[in-house]
């Protein structure tokens, strides 16, 4: 049975100017709950490039009310699970039906943009959205083996 | 966001970027970088092995002064050293199959003025 989430909460303006705040508190808070340096990492990129899509993409109505971050871990008895949400209050995205871009073969080829989805699907073990009450629901998560996280967790929750 | 432009010879050109290519990071430094890849008539190499976090908008950068480069009749090319983060992140995006990256600084040199 999942033990109960380890939970870290917060709330950043719509600017690119937080963005290192942001990752600086998923460093901070993924550590205090155990979670692996690698891990983190892996969060830090989709959490970088999901943030970016929403001042990129979200138009006026996601500059206009902060951004909250949530950032949960629980276990189970194969091993453990942390998940990140992002929610704004931007123009409805699902990045989850937007189509794989084809690779580009040559340099001439290569085009910008389309980069963020393709990190995000790469670095994410999973990946969930809903739109509600006028706010997108973006959650990534990572996940790692039992033997990790027995040795990196935090000794209240071991 | 650290950039440090070298001119190594009267070919070729080494700029060196240290730190975080997220959007902050990148925006710091994204005009200087596009000014030195693509001016002076030099081939270039980008040092990206104090790079602790490569970003799409990172990415772009490198694609959009590689393709400036290279219309300009230049060369640019990747020096990774054993960053492996930067390397994994090249590779995931496939851009290593676009800009060609190099773990040994002589050979991204090499590679650059071929």
């Amino acid at each position: 049975m999942p033990v109960a989430d380890l939970v870290s909460e917060l709330s950043i303006d719509p600017d690119s100017s937080q963005f290192r705040l942001a990752s600086g508190w998923l460093e901070r808070a993924g550590r205090e709950l155990g979670i692996p340096t690698e891990q983190i990492a892996r969060l830090d990129v989709c959490l970088n490039e999901v943030l970016a899509n929403v001042l990129d993409h979200g138009g006026a109505s996601a500059r206009s009310a902060p951004i909250g971050l949530r950032l949960a871990r629980k276990r189970d008895p194969d091993g453990a699970d942390a998940t990140l949400t992002v929610t704004d209050a931007g123009t409805a995205f699902d990045p989850l039906a937007v189509l794989p871009r084809s690779r580009p073969q040559t340099l001439a080829e290569a085009t910008p943009g389309g980069l963020g989805l393709v990190m995000l699907r790469a670095n994410a073990d999973s990946l969930s959205y809903v739109y509600a009450e006028g706010r997108n629901r973006l959650t990534f998560g990572v996940r790692w083996s039992g033997l990790q996280c027995s040795t990196q967790d935090p000794p209240s929750v071991r | 966001m650290p950039i440090d432009i070298s001119d190594v010879n009267e070919k070729l050109r080494r700029i060196t970027l240290t730190g975080r290519l997220d959007v902050p990071g990148t925006e710091a430094i994204v005009i200087k970088f596009a000014a030195a890849a693509t001016a002076g008539g030099r081939r270039v190499v980008v040092d990206l092995t104090a790079v602790s976090f490569l970003g799409s908008i990172g990415i772009r950068a490198l694609i959009s002064n590689a393709k400036a480069a290279q219309s300009n009749g230049e060369r640019m090319v990747l020096f990774i050293g054993g960053n492996e983060t930067v390397a994994k992140t090249l590779q995931t995006t496939g851009i290593d199959a676009l800009i060609p990256m190099f773990a040994d600084a002589t050979e991204a040199e090499k590679a650059a003025l071929n």
